[in-house]
């Protein structure tokens, strides 16, 4: 099972991958534990997202890559 | 017997000293003897009583208003003291006639720093817990619990109160006024 | 509400607000102080429908700053979007309710709930709903569950107002001429029009007694010295005696100033028109800054340099003494038997550190909790509320009848138009005009259905005209 992140130490600038293979790079991190503001680097799954910002929530991130 | 083990022993022996002289000042204000009371303060002293916010992880130091700064529950000295000591004893302070029936525990007590020296203390740094009941005309109570940190300073011999911060450990405040001390 | 039209007369529990709010007679019944259901009544006649204090706009000075406050029971979130603009939205989550901000104030580009985590804006829309594709499909209309805001809301000179019902006046039409009065609490200290600002922390205490106690008592009790009879004898004034600096009332016509179609009252002294009279004597630093305001005062005021503000009331439950100290309060009700006060300190923005210090402890040892003169005032709101709970103590009506039924000696207003009902009471010393005034206009609002019966101004005959002698009473009302 993945690790449980606390968001609250993602520092902005780190990339993050989430559970449907996207990554994103955080830009905004509110440090409430349950958001973070990030942008879209990769989403196989819907390339459209890529480039674009959007808030991601606490369970739909897999892993902290920097 | 070793330096170590007289600089122990003098320790135990200040903070006997110290206790002691915190159950007095607790006696004096439970027995009402406010006039007394004042002479246990310093007259550069500084009363202290923050009041508390709710802030978010990571940003507690704002949870507390500033001293000198922002408005606190209590912010003064001796002169303020002393006026609130002659409001009580008017017998026509409404809030606090007839008089509440006050008792201050003070427990954990803490030696934080004495100088320059336990054995020949000048000035002690301490923390405790304090639990203020009052009782006022029928059925009126309040219990204010909280932390105290005193700066106590020897004056002709015999311990003074310096400075005094009262943590309160309450956000919107639950009693309807402070006349009484910490 | 439920049952007070429900035979085409006004009631409230039983009781006809005619007879527990009767002006005729000068009595107001003790009902109204400590009934559960009129209590409910309140809340969803007055409390959903007047203008009401949020904060002030210098506790937000930053976009995403935010202050939470209260409206009546309610929690309610001040903030300033990434836009810079203010807002007010009720603090509960539009999923399941939960309280989205726990915090007292601070900085957030977001509101997130820990619930189930919906995520607001700042302005108030939702942004984040966790498993929307998977979960709702995306079908969710998110404009639809944005945090429910105020529908209207006004910035009046720093001081931000609200209210739930989109129908009310403006809140320049609410004050009507009141907003005279309350400038006085809002303009800087010369009169320049610059800008005021509070001082970090609210106080915010509870006061075991129905939320009119002290409504009434700020909107113009001049009665009640005697509450603060040990202040005046100790001396906490910025002068080092009595309880503020009273040279400035001596020769001072007092009058009174009520607007029973609105509720607002205040108390104010109009001075002889003479030189400017030393104030805060306690430092020579503040004592010149102040000196120095009175003469800016009287350049930039003209005739209205002589007059002197007094406590106030802007109905309902927001009270302020403009003067000395410069303070802020709002009760905030919690149940018949209780309520939250919260205090703000205004101050000049450009005022000398040394001036902010002195009126900053000087405010403490006035006002609130731990001030030496309102511990005196709550002391006997909490007691006169606690022996009228009684089912026969409730059978015996207040009396307001002081002052009624005689007219006030006409005095000379130098030329100055002075809204509302006027009461020269500087011979009478004290008259329950402003609280009467106060009365009649809480029993409007738990009588009228809806606004346009409550803006009764609009249609030239204000409630007030049928207990005062109409409008010929500019110098001596009746009421
Ligand atoms: S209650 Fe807020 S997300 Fe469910
Ligand atoms: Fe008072």
């Amino acid at each position: 099972m993945a690790e449980v992140i606390n968001l609250i130490t993602i520092a902005e600038g780190a990339r993050i991958s989430t559970i449907n293979g996207a990554t994103a790079e955080v830009v905004n991190n509110p440090k409430d534990g349950v958001w973070v503001f990030a942008k879209y680097l990769t989403s196989p799954e819907d390339p459209d997202l890529v480039g674009s910002e959007d808030m991601i929530f606490a369970q739909d991130i897999a892993e902290v890559l920097t | 017997m070793t330096t170590a083990g007289t600089r122990n022993v003098a320790q135990v022996l200040l903070k006997h000293e110290i206790e002691e002289f915190l159950y007095h000042e607790a006696e004096l204000l439970d027995e009402r003897r406010f006039a007394e009371w004042l002479e246990l303060l310093t007259d550069d002293i500084r009363y202290w009583m923050p009041m508390r916010r709710n802030v978010k992880f990571g940003e507690l130091e704002r949870e507390f208003t500033r001293e000198g700064q922002d408005i606190n529950w209590f912010d003064e000295g001796k002169a303020t003291l002393e006026r609130r000591v002659s409001q009580i004893l008017t017998g026509v302070h409404w809030a606090e006639e007839p008089l509440s029936r006050i008792c201050h525990m003070v427990s954990n007590v803490q030696l934080l720093e004495a100088s320059p020296s336990a054995e020949e203390a000048a000035e002690v740094a301490l923390k405790c817990r304090f639990y203020i009941y009052r009782n006022r005309v029928e059925t009126e109570t309040d219990h204010l619990i909280g932390k105290r940190e005193d700066t106590l300073r020897k004056e002709n011999g015999g311990w003074k109160i310096a400075q005094r911060k009262i943590i309160l450990d309450q956000n919107v405040l639950l009693a309807k006024n402070l006349t009484f001390f910490f | 509400m439920s049952n007070s039209h429900a035979n085409g007369s006004h009631r409230a529990n039983g009781h006809s607000i005619a007879d527990m709010v009767d002006l005729a007679s000068g009595t107001v019944s003790r009902e109204i102080f400590v009934n559960e259901d009129i209590y409910a009544q309140e809340q969803e006649q007055l409390f959903a429908r007047a203008w009401l204090f949020v904060g002030h706009e210098s506790q937000i000075p930053k976009p995403g700053d935010f202050f939470v406050s209260c409206m009546g029971e309610e929690s309610v979130i001040l903030c300033r979007d990434r836009e810079s603009q203010i807002h007010v939205f009720l603090n509960s989550c539009t999923h399941r309710g939960m309280k989205v901000c726990r915090y007292d104030e601070g900085n957030t580009p977001v509101f997130s709930c820990p619930y189930h985590g919906w995520s607001f804006a700042t302005d108030g829309k939702l942004a984040g709903v966790p498993y929307f594709k998977d979960a709702y499909k995306g079908e969710l209309d998110k404009s639809q569950w944005g945090l429910i805001e105020v529908p209207q809301l006004r910035n009046y000179k720093g001081t931000v107002w609200a209210t739930w019902d989109k129908d009310a006046p403006s809140f320049e039409e609410y004050l009507g001429g009141y907003r005279t009065y309350l400038d006085f609490l809002l303009d800087t200290w010369d009169g320049a029009g610059g800008e005021t600002e509070v001082f970090g922390g609210i106080e915010k205490w509870v006061i075991p007694c129905n939320w009119k106690f002290p409504s009434e008592n700020f909107v113009g009790d001049r009665y009640h010295n005697i509450s603060h009879r040990s202040v005046d004898l100790v001396g906490a004034g910025p002068s080092g005696s009595g309880r503020r600096d009273t040279q400035e009332r001596v020769g001072a016509t007092a009058l009174d100033f009520s607007f029973p179609e609105r509720g607002h009252g205040t108390i104010s002294f109009l001075r002889p028109n003479d030189g400017p009279i030393p104030s805060y004597q306690h430092s020579k630093i503040v004592s010149d800054y102040f000196a120095h305001c009175e003469n800016e005062r009287r350049k930039n005021y003209g005739k209205w340099s002589r007059f002197i503000p007094g406590p106030g009331t802007v109905f309902p439950n927001f009270s302020y003494l403009p003067r000395q100290p410069r303070t802020i309060a709002v009760w905030h009700p919690r149940s018949p038997e209780s309520h939250e006060a919260w205090r703000w300190f205004l101050v000049d923005k450009n005022a000398p550190a040394e001036v902010k210090e002195f009126l900053r402890k000087y405010y403490i040892s006035y006002s609130g909790p731990a001030g030496l003169t309102e511990q005196d005032d709550m002391e006997n709101w909490n007691y006169a509320h606690n022996a009228s709970r009684g089912a026969i103590a409730r059978r015996y009506p207040y009396n307001y009848q002081m002052g009624m039924g005689h007219d006030a000696p006409s005095f000379d207003a130098d030329g100055l138009e002075l809204p509302g009902l006027v009461r020269n009471v500087t011979v009478a010393k004290a008259a329950e005009q402003n609280q009467r005034g106060f009365y009649s206009r809480w029993a409007d609002f738990l009588r009228a259905s809806n606004w346009d019966e409550l803006a009764s101004w609009r249609n030239g005959h204000s409630n007030g005209a049928k207990f005062h002698n109409g409008a010929a009473a500019r110098a001596g009302s009746a009421l």
